[in-house]
This record gives structure tokens, sequence and C-alpha cells, in this order.
């Protein structure tokens, strides 16, 4: 899996759906990191990668997209049934609330835009109906323009730590040069943890949850914020 | 710590049938395998509500050891389970203890399974697997509290593996799934996104109905120390998080949430057992 060959429409399309410029709304979401900027347990570029890292490793990210990979085969596979398992699935995995309904929004976003943009999806769309988690309809969207599950995979995972490193530009603050490094620093271990995400039995489909549960659960009521819950 | 190595394994299991008769929770079946035991059921807040003790007379698990349990509830039943004591799970010899809870909880039956804590000692490796199936109109309230490490004598979890899934559905439909994953390092135990140098965590569920925001609300405001304890809902019910250096303030929150809901969705006070001796 160290390299992927795409063709120019397929590397063209996965740069437009990994796009900060996708209008979902994911620059609203800090996914906790708001909330640990506030307190100060993230306080500068290497407190911020550390989490960064400790997520693709070990967190909901990482569990995220080994669901992404059982969604993709289904998507693939014109398997509705159990694209519809597995959203279901991480519906219920979700840690808090409020990551459970960004996920919703987001996926509700896409959903809306792809049936515009790309109506092939629609078989796929309406079998998982609403709530349709975010992971999940950019499966749908990289089945549908034959986009290679790893590159899709990869894509989801730098357009994440790329709206999260803009938030702890934003928050922290740090300077745009930090950011651009610290994006550049994760490739490392985007790569290393898509090997680990793409070997994941089902039994094995696990994370550790503690830190970002906690986080999200206390944005969940910070008195000011500028991300929403 | 060295006897461990030559202790043969057990293999422990329970499987416990609860049905209401005649406004009277009893236990129609019971059978039980050694090291697992239960004690005689006892009604202390009257028939409906039936509560049982387990107890795991080997002391604990080592490597290779494994529980089986089954709690059937039949519809409108209701159960309250706990333990006699901690549970704890000793270092391994290199192979995994394991505990398999199956749950199944008909209409309008309500099972309360609140264990005592577990204590996971450092270089344990630990699964456990607990699943319930609710039906609709079923409720559901159960916690977890684990300690890592024998923290008292200065024990961390440093080497070992800890997991513990949990998972509720509903006629095919998952309500919560919860599958979590510590691998004893020091790395995840002092990082914020693991432990934060804690050696408690603890969790609490409700599962069954629609929760408000108000009760969400009053959990949050009986521990108000966010960075310690969260609470959020869940699609069908409420959930309580805790990571923190004390069991005892886990369970004293928990207790607390455990009597609000109580009084908001049963419509009675909570009982404690008197082997939790609080």
């Amino acid at each position: 899996m160290e390299n992927i060959f795409l063709d120019n429409s397929a590397l063209l399309c996965i740069l437009q759906l990994a796009s900060p410029a996708l209008p979902v709304g994911a620059y609203s979401y800090s996914e906790g990191l708001e909330t640990l900027i506030d307190t100060e347990i993230i306080n500068n570029e290497q407190s911020l990668k550390h989490w960064l890292e400790q997520e693709l490793h070990y967190g909901a990210i990482r569990l995220e997209a080994a669901v992404m990979v059982r969604a993709y085969n289904a998507a693939k596979l014109g398997d509705t049934k159990a694209l519809s398992y597995w959203n279901n699935w991480l519906s219920a995995a979700r840690e808090t609330e409020e990551l459970r309904s960004s996920s919703w929004q987001m996926g509700r976003s896409l959903i809306r835009l792809l049936l515009q943009i790309q109506p092939q999806i629609a078989q796929n769309a309406n079998a998982v109906g609403n709530p349709c988690n975010y992971a999940i309809a950019f499966c749908m969207a990289a089945v549908g323009w034959e986009i290679d599950l790893s590159a899709a995979i990869l894509g989801y995972l730098h357009s994440w730590a790329t709206n999260l490193i803009t938030a702890g530009v934003k928050l922290i603050p740090l300077g745009q040069t930090a950011g651009q490094q610290l994006l550049l620093q994760l490739k490392t271990n985007i790569s290393s943890a898509i090997k680990e995400i793409l070997a994941l039995e089902d039994d094995d489909l696990s994370s550790c949850g503690w830190g970002l549960s906690l986080a999200s659960m206390s944005h969940e009521i910070q008195y000011t914020r500028l991300f929403q819950s | 710590m060295q006897t461990q190595e030559i202790l043969p394994t057990w293999h422990g299991s329970l499987n416990l049938v609860f049905e209401q008769r005649h406004d009277r929770t009893a236990l129609i079946q019971e059978q039980v395998q050694a090291p697992l035991k239960v004690l005689r059921p006892f009604y202390p807040e009257g028939s409906k509500i039936c509560h049982s003790v387990i107890l795991h007379t080997a002391g604990g698990l080592v490597g290779g050891d494994r529980n089986d349990l089954n709690f059937h509830l039949k519809p409108n039943a209701q159960a309250l389970i706990t333990t006699a004591s901690a549970s704890k799970v000793y270092r391994s010899n290199g192979l995994q203890a394991r505990q398999n809870i199956q749950i199944k909880v008909d209409t309008n039956a309500c099972l309360e399974f609140l264990p005592q804590e577990t204590i996971v000692f450092n270089s344990a490796i630990y699964r456990q697997d607990l699943r319930v199936e609710l039906a609709p109109g079923a409720s559901w309230i159960s916690w977890e509290i684990t300690r890592f490490g024998r923290s008292a004598r200065g024990e961390r979890f440093l080497q070992g593996e800890w997991r513990s899934h949990t998972e509720v559905w509903q006629q095919g439909i998952p309500l919560w799934i919860d599958r979590q994953w510590l691998p004893g390092t020091a790395e995840i135990i002092n990082s914020p996104h693991g432990l934060a140098r804690q050696p408690v965590v603890a969790s609490l569920a409700w599962i069954g109905q629609p929760v408000s925001p108000e009760i969400v609300q009053q959990a949050r405001s009986l521990f108000p120390h966010p960075s310690f304890s969260g609470v959020t809902r869940l699609t069908s019910g409420l959930l309580c998080r805790y990571r923190g250096n004390s069991t005892t303030e886990a369970k004293s929150w928990f207790m607390d949430v455990w009597q609000l809901l109580r009084l908001s969705f049963l419509a009675r006070n909570r009982c404690i057992p008197r082997v939790w001796q609080i």
C-alpha cells in the first residue's frame, strides 16, 4: 500500500472531495479542540501534534476510518444492507451527542450536494437514508468517482487533519507556517496509521476514547465558543 | 506472583433467567459453574424487584481464565444485579483473561447491572464483551468502573492490554457501541488523549428512552468537575464518563445519577445493596 496509482480524473476528484472548500461546514467543528485549548491542555504546536498523533493511532478517527473501509467496500458492491449497517454502527459508536450531530450535519450537506453533482449515488444514499454520517457519504462519493480505497481514506484523513490544524492555528494561536509544518510532519503518522487501519479485523474495531469524550462533552457546555456543538 | 504461572485456568459460567409472576420477579433458572456463584435472591425493596449478587470465589482472573455470564429478563421482569466485591485481573502469563456477558431484556423489563469496580493489575491482558439485546420498551442501566494498576502501591498500567466492548442492540439496530481499548504504555496513560495520568476510568449508561436536556444538566450538576467528568445524550439514553483518581468518587457520582434516573424513569428511589458496604 506504499504506492497508489490514480488516473487524472480520480486524482482531481479526491482533491475536490478532500478540499476545505467542499461546502459541508467542516470548518465550524473543532472536535473538542476548542475546550482543550481553552483549558491549555493543548497550548502549542507540539501538544497539538501529540493529540492528532494519538487520534490517528488509537482514537476515534482511526475507528471511523476503519468503518469507512467497510462502507467503501459495501458501496462498491452495491451492498446497501451492509452500507446501512455500518452507517448505523458509526452513529452508535460516536463518543458524544455533539460529535454525532456534526457528523450527521456534514453527511446531510454532502449527500445534498452529491445528488446535484453526482446523481449516481442516489441508490446508495436512499438506501442509507437520513441520518447519514459524513464518513459514509464520503465513501459513496469516492466509489462513484472511482477513487481507489486507500486514496479515499488518505484524502479523508488529510482533510480531517487540515481542518483540526486550521482550528488550532486560529485558537492557540499558531502561525500559518507552523500549521503547514505540522500538516507536513503528520504525513508519516497518516501513512503508518492507514496501514494499521486497512489491516483491522471487525473484532479489532476499538479506540481509546477517554480524552476526546471528555473534551467534547465539556465543549457541549462551554460558555463562549467559536466552534459549533 | 510467581505462583500464578502454575495455577490452572478457570472457566466460570452463570445463567440467570428472571420472570415476572403475580407482581413478583422470580429467578426461575439458575445454572452456575465455579468459580462463579450467585447468592440467594433477595427483595429489599419489595417483590417487584429481584436483587442478585454474584461472587467470584477464585478472587480474580488470571490469563487464560474465562467467565461467561448470561442474564435474561422476561417481559416486565425487574432485576438488579451486582457483585459481592471488586474484581481483580492479575498480571498475565501471556494469555488473555476474558469475560463475556450476554444480556437479553424483554419488553417492559428493566435490568440494573451495577457491578463493583475492576482492578486491572499492571501487565494484565483482559477483554470484556458485553452485549445487550434490548426489546422495545425495555430499559437497561449499567456502569463499569476500572482502576488501572494497584495505584495505592504506586503501580501503573505500563504493560498489558485492556479491552471492554459494550454494545446495546434493538431489533437489529445498534443503540450504543462502546469499543474501548487501552494498551498499557507510558505514552497512553500519561497522554491527555488517554488516561491523563489518572488511574481510574468509569462509564455509566442508561438506555431505553430518550433523555431530556434537563436530565443531562442535572446529571452534570451532581459532579460539576468537567476536567474529570462529562455527560452526554445517547440517541436513546444517557452516558456519563469519569476519568480521575478515585473509584469511590466515581461510584458516589454514579449512585447519585442512578438515583436521578430511578426517580425520573422508574418512579422509585435507589436502594443501595448492602454488599457495597457504603
